[in-house]
């Protein structure tokens, strides 16, 4: 009763104050709901998918958006998973539910393998050097065709649970779980460490930082939340193949990611939902289903002319203001900060204004 | 098999030297990642191949014609996409990105997944020192090499190229001495491509034309210009003989194992940037504060 | 007012309604590629030919076919095509399925048309496990069958008989016994079992290997493999190459002026485009193939002429979707009833005579293999003619050329 109480005094103080936060718990309340609704075996494919890629975009915000480690090679964590995860459950019969944690771990390996590889590295060379990896773990896959299964992969898996509905609810609930916990990490102390490594490295370090120990945990963690997206899809495909590897695959998270707003774990996750579904519906049309990719590239870049920070912090500067005096966001409509009381429209100069997103 | 090795580097060296060069010279100016520079390459290539096999032009005037037309065209491209969002880094990425795409969807649209060719420039083959080298290659190197001489003099002979590197070396500073860095950035932008696309009506007639011939060259060319250093022309000269040689001797020496090129390319690259963060002769960016 | 809404609601309801009683047949492939394309124009022929004739009949009464084009999109991503199938199951309810390409995506596929228990034709993956399945698991996969190409290690049955017959040429016009011959397979699941299985029957063919290159599946050069081919002084190059390879193998060969022959599997080798791709250098390579204007069957050189002359370019195998949906057909038309259940025993011991060959199947769903009938043909490109010459024994074939030495 009183954790009922408790979650009903969070629920009217922290989240309907803030339309942001009630379009989250709108979305997420829905994404659970759907199925009772509405279960069509096709929409709910999409809707899997979609989850599963919204992990994957949100753990690649992790590491480029709040430590600056822009991964131009994510989608190694991904295949890592996805092929560990399939060989196990494959060649030791082991339950999925088990080896897509093995996965995870697998790829955090990796995540860990990279990040130390790139420790030294700043910038464009850190992407340009994490574009490599997977390239090369493509190269070693088809070197040994006889273990990787070449360029047909690994096939014949067996599925988490049977089901469309269910799979559906196992995706997401796993996206839920996962994405609101690395928001968690990204809005806490851990967070704020790694916003200051990614404005700037050295004061952080000058302030007693040990800036390596965060990288290297970040591209653990991130790679861990994307490998056990990647177990995720191999299990529903039941086919883990070179194209979790792809080039484009990691093109497409940067896309997602940047076009979502970086640094904020809900961006991607929100582009990855409208962009996802968008796509293969352009897909399905008889005639130009052909030209989807052409058209989701134009679209991307009209959106990006008029948002170039992305679309989430876009949206939210149009239905939320900063008070000038406690920083804090609060409903545009309001007249006085709900935290503060300072007046919020008034005396709020131009200049002051553009300075929206925290 | 040395004279072998020794030819095939060279050749393909030279052509990953203007792709490498271009896209180094367009982030120590702009300090922007072209990922879309090899995809001018590809577009320049499927320009020269229609004019050549539909429109029945001849191959000099079929070569000027698309070289002028693609550099051209990354000009419009720079002002349309990349110039609004120039304060944002990363929606330049993903802009490149995108713009990549778009051409690589509108050449499959346009042309079909077909595998195209082009007939070569000059027949037949020669033969040196035991090895047989057809003569477009060696065109492509000849070609390669004239217009490394060209940039070479345009950099460091002329008044703008002195302004082009004094933008690459720091950009506030040369804004502050007066040079007009937008125009610079655009200049550098036509020059690079119109490198990237030279390079690709000279290398296309021993190549297939097909709409994702641009993604394998773009690897290749970022694993160059990284390991050589961003911004770096002598680098990224050096840092393309290195790749094209590794890959080379990768092809030779393991029959079996020439599918390993690239990864052998990229394993090197790893390796270097183990060793020196910057790249061989990269300049080190102090971060803006 | 309302009663004009009904009456337009009504006007449109009636077509719908009879519409319903089509057969929808789904045609999966990846539609911006000449895959896809060959996948649908062979679709289109054989849904016109049908429709023309009053359809399919089916317990005595006629429905006719329409044709759902669903790109796949299975070579750039293979979540696309699963997509798509499900779409196509669930969305457009359709009956039966037939194409698919990249055996990656094609397995995935297979998964989710087994989960709705639908008939799923398969033209243009060979690998072998979409087969084994079958064997492995009968009443999951029984409603998979292959229609086009024959299972890869099927294709090194092929492979043999027509180096064979051409060993047998060079033999003759370079007076050796042992001819040398150069292997180049692109690195690839489905080249490894051919490759062994070619290593080891050469000699025993009595012809000498003289080395074993294999590029990457999208290398487009070949300057070393063939520089060292040359140096080796091989007679005949067998190629096992479904990429770009094929193409720059062609052109280097006929640039460098070299004197072997190339035989094999070069799928770039089987469009129409290749001579112009390869710059009219790729003078005698040869490769296996599917359809030309030959009898392999009564009914192939109608088809390739009229494919000819609607679209413009000679079919690949992917247009043995034409066969597929005779097979449909033959099979409703004998069990009398659409249900997949009852038409999978049919197709299982039938013997079908289609444009392509004429199919049988065995337990794992697959093709038989029988020369003439199931293994295609080989072609060599002469002059810029692809020119049929494998098997022998089939009208329309012509010799086989080797270069002037």
């Amino acid at each position: 009763m009183y954790l009922l109480r408790r979650a009903w005094t969070e629920m009217t103080n922290e989240v309907l104050v803030l339309p942001s936060r009630t379009l989250v718990l709108v979305w997420a309340v829905g994404l659970l709901l759907l199925p009772l609704v509405y279960s069509d075996a096709y929409v709910l494919r999409i809707l899997t998918m979609t989850c599963i890629f919204a992990i994957f975009a949100a753990s690649w915000d992790l590491l480029a958006g709040y430590t600056g480690q822009v991964n131009f090679g994510h989608a190694l964590f991904f295949g890592a998973g996805a092929y560990t995860s399939a060989l196990l459950s494959l060649k030791l019969g082991v339950s999925p539910w088990l080896t897509i944690w093995a996965g995870a771990a697998v790829a955090a390996l990796f995540g860990y393998l990279s990040g130390y590889l790139c420790l030294r590295l700043r910038g464009s060379y850190l992407s340009l050097a994490t574009l490599a990896f997977p390239l090369i773990g493509l190269g070693l896959l088809f070197a040994f065709p006889d273990f990787s299964g070449g360029e047909l992969g690994v096939s014949g898996l067996q599925r988490m649970i049977l089901g469309p509905t269910a799979n559906y609810y196992v995706a997401c609930v796993s996206m839920l779980v996962i994405v609101f916990g690395l928001w968690a990490i990204a809005d806490s102390r851990f967070g704020i460490v790694l916003h200051a490594i990614r404005d700037d490295e050295v004061a952080a370090r000058a302030s007693g930082i040990n800036t390596p120990r965060y990288k290297l945990a970040v591209f653990a963690l991130s790679a861990a939340a994307a490998g056990y997206a990647g177990a995720l899809l191999a299990h529903y495909l039941r086919v883990a193949g070179p194209s979790t590897l792809e080039v484009a695959l990691s093109f497409q998270v940067v896309i997602w990611g940047i076009f979502g707003g970086v640094a904020t774990i809900y961006g991607p996750v929100a582009a990855v939902f409208i962009l996802y579904p968008l796509t293969e519906w352009l897909g399905s049309f008889r005639h130009f289903g052909e030209l989807r990719l052409l058209i989701f590239a134009v679209i991307v870049l009209l959106v990006l002319l008029f948002m170039p920070r992305g679309l989430t912090p876009w949206v939210r500067d149009k239905i939320e203001a900063q008070c000038p005096r406690c920083k804090q966001r609060n409903f545009i409509f309001r007249k006085t900060c709900r935290l503060c009381g300072a007046p919020l429209q008034a005396q709020v100069t131009r200049a002051e204004r553009l300075v929206g997103h925290q | 098999m040395l004279q072998d090795i020794l030819v095939t580097g060279l050749v393909n060296g030279g052509v990953y030297a203007l792709l490498a060069i271009g896209f180094s010279l367009i982030f120590g100016v702009a300090r922007i990642v072209n990922i879309a520079h090899t995809a001018f390459y590809m577009l320049a290539a499927y320009c020269f191949y229609t004019l050549l096999t539909r429109g029945g032009v001849g191959f000099t005037l079929a070569g000027i014609i698309a070289v002028v037309a693609v550099t051209v065209l990354s000009l419009v491209c720079y002002k349309l996409v990349i110039e609004p969002v120039r304060e944002h880094e990363s929606a330049v990425l993903i802009a490149t990105i995108a713009l990549g795409l778009i051409f690589q969807e509108l050449m499959l649209a346009a042309y079909g997944g077909n595998f195209l060719g082009v007939p070569s420039t000059i027949e037949g083959v020669v033969r040196v020192l035991g090895v047989s080298i057809p003569y477009q290659r060696l065109l492509i190197l000849v070609v390669a090499a004239v217009m490394l001489l060209a940039t070479w003099f345009f950099l460091y002979r002329t008044r703008i190229g002195l302004a082009i590197r004094a933008t690459a070396n720091d950009l506030e500073v040369a804004n502050l001495m007066g040079m007009n860095v937008h125009r610079l950035a655009m200049l550098t932008v036509a020059f690079s491509v119109g490198l990237a696309a030279i390079a690709g009506v000279v290398a296309t007639p021993v190549t297939s034309i097909h709409p994702f011939m641009w993604l394998d060259p773009l690897v290749t060319m970022l694993a160059i210009v990284v390991l050589g250093g961003l911004g770096s022309l002598k680098g990224s000269i050096i840092g393309a003989l290195i790749i094209a040689y590794v890959e080379a001797i990768t092809v030779f020496t393991l029959p079996e194992g020439a599918h390993l090129k690239g990864v052998a390319a990229l394993g090197i690259m790893v390796a270097v940037l183990l060793v020196r963060p910057e790249g061989l002769f990269g300049v080190a960016f102090e971060e803006e504060r | 007012m309302l009663r004009h809404i009904l009456g337009i609601v009504l006007a449109l309801a009636a077509p719908l309604a009879l519409a319903q009683s089509t057969i929808k047949i789904a045609i999966l492939g990846p539609m911006a590629f000449v895959q896809g394309e060959n996948h649908w124009a062979g679709a289109e022929m054989a849904r016109d030919e049908i429709n023309k004739a009053g359809g399919i009949s089916v317990g005595g009464r006629k429905r006719m076919i329409e044709l759902v084009r669903a790109d796949t999109n299975e070579i750039q991503s293979v979540p696309d095509a699963t997509n798509a199938i499900e779409r196509v199951i669930t969305r457009d309810k359709v009956d039966y399925l037939i194409g698919g390409f990249r055996s990656e995506a094609v397995l995935a596929m297979q998964e989710v048309a087994m989960d709705y228990k639908k008939i799923f034709l398969g033209a243009g993956a060979a690998d072998a496990r979409l087969g084994e399945n079958v064997e492995k698991n009968y009443d999951r996969y029984k409603y998979w069958f292959r229609v086009t190409p024959t299972k890869a290690p099927d294709l090194f049955r092929t492979l043999m008989a027509v180096l064979n017959d051409i060993g047998q040429q060079v033999r003759t016009s370079l007076k050796t016994e042992t001819p040398k011959v150069a292997i180049v397979a692109e690195k690839a699941v489905w080249t490894e079992p051919i490759v062994k299985g070619v290593q080891a029957t050469l000699p025993k063919m009595k012809m000498e290997i003289v080395g074993t290159w294999q590029p990457s599946a999208i290398a487009t050069d070949v300057t070393a493999e063939l520089a060292a081919i040359e140096r080796s002084g091989a007679d005949i190059v067998f190629t096992l190459l479904s990429g770009p390879v094929g193409i720059s193998l062609g052109r280097q060969m006929g640039e460098r002026s070299m004197k072997a022959v190339a035989f094999g599997i070069n799928v770039e080798g089987q469009k129409d485009e290749f001579w112009q791709a390869a710059a009219g250098k790729a003078n005698y390579v040869s490769t296996l193939d599917t359809f030309a204007e030959v009898e392999t069957t009564p009914k192939t050189v109608p088809f390739v002429r009229a494919f000819k002359q609607r679209y413009g370019k000679a079919p690949t195998y992917n247009a043995a979707t034409y066969d597929a949906i005779m097979i449909l057909k033959a099979a409703i038309e004998q069990a009398g009833s659409m249900d997949a259940d009852k038409l999978v025993p049919v197709i299982e011991k039938m013997e079908h005579v289609g444009a392509a060959g004429t199919d049988t199947w065995d337990k794992r769903h697959d093709l038989v293999w029988a020369v003439g009938k199931t293994t295609g043909i080989a072609v060599q490109w002469q002059d810029g003619k692809k020119v049929p010459f494998w098997p022998p024994q089939i009208k329309g074939m012509q010799p086989y050329k080797m270069p002037a030495r």
